[in-house]
């Protein structure tokens, strides 16, 4: 038996090819959707697994540092380095700045590491070209997707800073590039205003009667002084040591009743649930509505098919073809159409996945899924194509 | 002889019910011998369509009796359970046009019906061939049927007709778009046919070329007929 | 004959579907997480490394002196301003005296006073050093009584402690008076040594605390930089050492100087090891006191020992290794890390020896399962 639906997508090819190139898209277009929410999940994961940590230490009754502002003292991490299981506790800060690169600003997310060897929390876990920070000032690891390269220069706030590596795919949950200083530089940045301010807030503190007593000088120099320090940083990363388990941990500093502890798996649910949440709904109706209408689209078409074939079809019909082969046909038309558009979708998206601004990650599963969605949401469409097969009259090929 | 043949006795057709039936066959009489090719000849609304729909299975008669061969087909009800299969093994179709299944080629429109009946496809198409080289159209074989010309088609689909072996071809106004030369040339072939593979062959017509070839012509008026013997001329122009 | 045609058409259609399926499959094993991850690779050299400390200092002057008042008052006059040269024992400015010359007046008064009363005390002495005597000879004679004699011996004494009195009530004139003196002494700013006027704290007519600096004076040839070093990364750090400094007015130029001394006292709270580092030559011009100066101190070069850059060197489960290439494929192999120097190359002690090829740029996160592609440059990661 020849495969009927084989034969007549043969014969009008350009047809199907152009449906399918179209549905293609309309597919591609909706697994690249599924891509940018999974790329938007993998950027919260990446950015958990390179921070290096197994708990972030943070102000207490923050969700921080990703998803709210937090401020600890920065030396709070020595007493957490000396609590059982923790074999390395480290500051980090992080800000969001718009860093001037020829004539356009690009947004990143500066993060200060402690200073230390290659492995401490906070630290680029790889590098894709140049070196790790070596000195304790004016060094920085760029992210590949600033655009910066290797010895390039970068203006933060009032210091030059050399860019002596590269790194790929580090990025903050929001998808901005991520730029490693050195703590201290970083702290700096974080606090230190432009030159005007700190003048005017020096000239606030001279008039200020309590701190510029005559009978105490050197009171004013020393509150000035103490204004322009920032001692404080977002988070402590904490690494333990291998075996011990996080949650003990984590109950162990949670007791230090002004700190809040998050493991890996609750970050990774704060990040999840609630920075990507909003995201994920919007992309989850987007999905939906592309499903409805790429059924409403193979629908049309096997039925238009169907229906400049109704005379083919009553005639088959009438030299004895059982409704079932006729049925079939048309099935196989629509999941051809469908087999047709899932490839062209999948490579094209595959293709101009890389061109989006933000990380688009295509999963095989979703694939798999999708393909399986595809077919399923092809098999309904034709039914109503099959429908009108079905009550065609074989009697009409007589009679003319 | 057994399976060959065809007998109609008293068929009656009504539409409808109560007032507004109509009654569009009202005891029909026929027979046809194997190897034979009658006319049935009648005008519009006489109810030579019902009479062929009857005839096909595709309408279920309201009463009378049909019988294909030895084999009672119906008689007050369906006698046989799968229509279908009857069609497809049993009766041949021809229409005005020769509705060619337009993606398939012309030896696999041809052989799709054995197909269907369980044939393999080798065989299937290696029987096709046979046939449409007996219709001289074999060198067509290959070909889409939009490529071929209206003659060619009309025989590919005689070949189509003929290829189940089916005891009984309806042929429904075969020549009614033809002109007188081709129009005898497909009712040459038909009778060829009908000898060759001692199938009945029923033509229904009202195309006053191919009428005096006929031996015999059934009249149909008024949902009745009437037998009358033809003049049986040759099939020159 | 016959089967040709079915031949075309399934050439055809395979000829459509198998690029079209080779393509697919292509883009599912390159692309995605089943792609393989590309590396570079570089193999582990023998080598002596110079580590580097690296610090960010300030320019100071080694002596600052604050000159002012010892007592509270008003500023006279100032004869210099920021920027004049001073010689040693050089009149700056003066305080405004008050009441102190008319305190001197008074005292001067006190102490004519007081030597009067020297004077007064002495004559009085010496007049009963007379009597007394006179009645001891009396009483050799009999002509006086011994009550009488002993009166006058009394009286003698007495005198002669008035006397003492007297001389010392000089005396403290005298001292009080050397005291104003010396309080007036003070009302002049006087430069201790040659130097520079680096700051004019206060101008004439406002009044000052005791204590308070009016002028701040500085040796401009004894500048050094004040440099803060991360106390992880300044081991080694000792006098003596030889450094580059480059100021930050003078990007790309470094100065040759040498770490005069390491602070006894680091800072606790920034965690810094201060230290001081003086230019081997003075640069002219001078650099201003506050200025930044970037310091980098070079630490005599170490044996050679198998080395690596430093972004080979990744942490997994705890502990610190590379990821090594052997037979094509990647495993972790744990190190224990020596010195770094400050070009990123850091020395290998235990766990790898020259000639290994290990893994230094990946273009994702290694795992020992992951499938590599060694490349010479990561694609998009440009030099």
């Amino acid at each position: 038996m020849i495969n009927l639906a084989g034969r007549d997508i043969l014969h009008a090819s350009g047809k199907f090819v152009f449906t399918g190139v179209g549905l293609g898209l309309l597919i591609g277009v909706t697994l690249t959707m599924a891509g940018v929410y999974r790329g938007m999940v993998a950027d919260g994961r990446a950015l958990l697994d390179n921070s290096g940590a197994e708990l972030w230490v943070v102000q207490k009754e923050t969700l921080g540092p990703y998803a709210e502002p937090s401020s600890l003292n920065d030396d709070i991490y020595r007493g957490i380095r000396a609590m059982p299981g923790v074999s390395e506790a480290a500051n980090v800060t992080y800000l969001t700045m718009q860093i001037r690169k020829g004539q356009q600003d690009v947004r990143t997310m500066v993060v200060g590491i402690a200073s230390g060897a290659a492995g401490t929390p906070g630290w680029p876990p790889y590098l894709v070209a140049g070196r790790q920070i070596t000195r304790s000032h004016y060094e920085a690891v760029a992210d590949m997707a600033t655009g910066f390269v290797v010895g390039d220069r970068l203006r933060l706030r009032r210091n030059l800073y050399t860019v002596v590596g590269l790194t790929r795919r580090m990025v903050s949950s929001g998808g901005d590039p991520m730029v490693f200083i050195p703590l201290r530089d970083a702290q700096e940045a974080q606090f230190l205003k432009d030159n005007d301010a700190i003048l005017q807030s020096r000239r606030r503190s001279a008039e200020n009667p309590a701190f510029n007593r005559a009978g105490v000088p050197g009171l004013l120099d020393a509150v000035v002084a103490s204004q322009d320090r920032n001692p404080y940083v977002n988070a402590v990363l904490v690494r333990l040591t291998p075996g011990y388990s996080p949650s003990v941990a984590a109950t162990a500093i949670r007791r230090w009743k002004r700190l809040n502890v998050y493991t890996r798996s609750q970050m990774e649910g704060i990040l999840v649930d609630k920075l990507i949440a909003m995201a994920s709904r919007q992309i989850g109706m987007f999905l939906v509505i592309l499903a409805i209408v790429s059924a409403a689209i193979v629908a049309f078409i096997i039925y238009t098919l169907t229906l400049g074939k109704i005379r083919e079809i009553a005639v088959l019909k009438l030299i004895g073809t059982r409704n079932s082969t006729i049925s079939g046909m048309i099935l196989q038309q629509a999941v051809g159409l469908g087999v047709i558009g899932f490839v062209i979708g999948k490579i094209a998206a595959t293709f101009w996945a890389p061109m989006f601004p933000k990380y688009v990650l295509l999963e095989p599963r979703d694939s798999v899924m999708g393909f399986v969605a595809v077919v399923m949401i092809c098999v309904l469409a034709s039914l109503i194509a099959i429908y009108a097969a079905l009550k065609v009259d074989p009697a009409e090929a007589i009679g003319g | 002889m057994a399976d060959k043949g065809v007998r109609i006795e008293g068929l009656k057709k009504r539409y409808g019910e109560g007032e507004t039936a109509v009654d569009a066959l009202k005891g029909v009489d026929m027979y046809v011998d194997p190897g034979e090719v009658v006319g049935l000849v009648g005008p519009s609304g006489s109810g030579k369509t019902t009479l062929l729909k009857c005839l096909g299975a595709v309408i279920e008669p309201t009463a009378g009796r049909m019988t294909l061969g030895n084999v009672v087909i119906y008689d007050g009800a369906w006698r046989i359970d799968d229509l279908r299969a009857l069609r497809r093994d049993k009766i041949g179709f021809v229409f005005q046009a020769p509705y060619l299944i337009p993606f398939l080629d012309v030896t696999d429109n041809v052989a799709l019906l054995p197909m269907l009946a369980g044939m393999a496809n080798g065989a299937a198409r290696a029987r096709a061939l046979q046939l449409l080289a007996a219709l001289d159209v074999a060198h067509r074989a290959t070909g889409m049927p939009a490529q071929l010309s209206g003659g060619e088609q009309q025989r590919v689909s005689i070949a189509r007709a003929l290829v189940n072996r089916p005891p009984v071809i309806l042929a429904d106004e075969p020549t009614a778009p033809l002109d007188s030369e081709r129009a005898l040339a497909v009712i040459r072939i038909l009778h060829e046919m009908a000898r060759q593979y001692e199938t009945a062959i029923i033509v229904v017509t009202h195309d006053e070329k191919i009428i005096p070839t006929f031996r015999r012509i059934y009249h149909i008026r008024d949902g009745k007929t009437h037998e009358e013997a033809g003049e049986g001329r040759g099939f020159d122009a | 004959m016959k089967r040709l045609p079915l031949q075309r058409r399934t050439l055809a259609l395979l000829a459509i579907i198998v690029p079209l399926l080779a393509l697919f499959v292509f883009v599912a094993m390159r692309s995605g997480p089943l792609a393989p991850v590309t590396v570079t690779v570089a193999t582990v050299g023998e080598r002596s490394i110079a580590p580097g400390l690296f610090g960010v200092g300030v320019v100071e002057a080694r002596y600052t002196y604050k000159i002012g008042p010892t007592v509270a008052g008003r500023v006279k006059r100032l004869m210099v301003d920021v920027g004049d040269r001073v010689r040693a024992g050089q009149v700056m400015g003066e305080m405004d005296p008050v009441d102190l010359d008319d305190r001197l007046h008074a005292q001067d008064a006190t102490l004519e006073r007081a030597g009067a009363g020297l004077r007064e005390a002495e004559v009085q002495l010496l007049y009963a050093q007379t009597q007394a005597r006179r009645y001891e000879q009396l009483l050799v004679a009999r002509s006086t009584s011994e009550e009488v004699v002993g009166a006058r011996q009394q009286e003698l004494q007495v005198f002669a402690a008035r006397r003492t009195a007297a001389a010392e009530d000089l005396a403290r004139a005298r001292a009080d008076r050397a005291a104003l003196l010396a309080l007036k002494g003070n009302l002049r700013l006087v430069a201790p040594v040659d130097g520079l006027v680096a700051a004019r704290d206060a101008d004439p007519g406002s009044t000052v605390v005791a204590g308070q600096a009016v002028v701040e004076l500085i040796d401009p040839q004894s500048l050094w930089i004040n440099v803060r070093f991360d106390q992880s990364s300044a081991q080694g750090l000792h006098a003596g050492l030889p450094a580059q400094v480059v100021l930050r007015s003078r990007a790309g130029q470094g100065l040759a100087s040498h770490v005069f001394r390491v602070e006894p006292r680091a800072d606790a709270v920034t965690e810094e090891t201060l230290a001081r580092v003086v230019f081997d030559a003075r640069p002219a011009p001078l650099p201003p006191v506050g200025e930044l100066a970037e310091v980098t101190v070079t630490l005599p070069a170490l044996a050679a020992l198998p080395v690596i850059p430093n972004a080979a060197v990744q942490r997994v489960d705890g502990k610190t290794g590379v990821w090594l290439l052997v037979k094509g494929s990647q495993r972790y192999a744990p190190v224990t890390l020596g010195a770094a120097d400050l070009d990123g190359d850091v020395q290998v002690r235990q766990g790898l020896r020259a000639g290994d090829r290990v893994v230094v740029y990946s273009a994702r996160t290694l795992t020992a399962g992951s499938r590599i592609t060694i490349v010479d440059r990561i694609p998009g990661a440009p030099r």
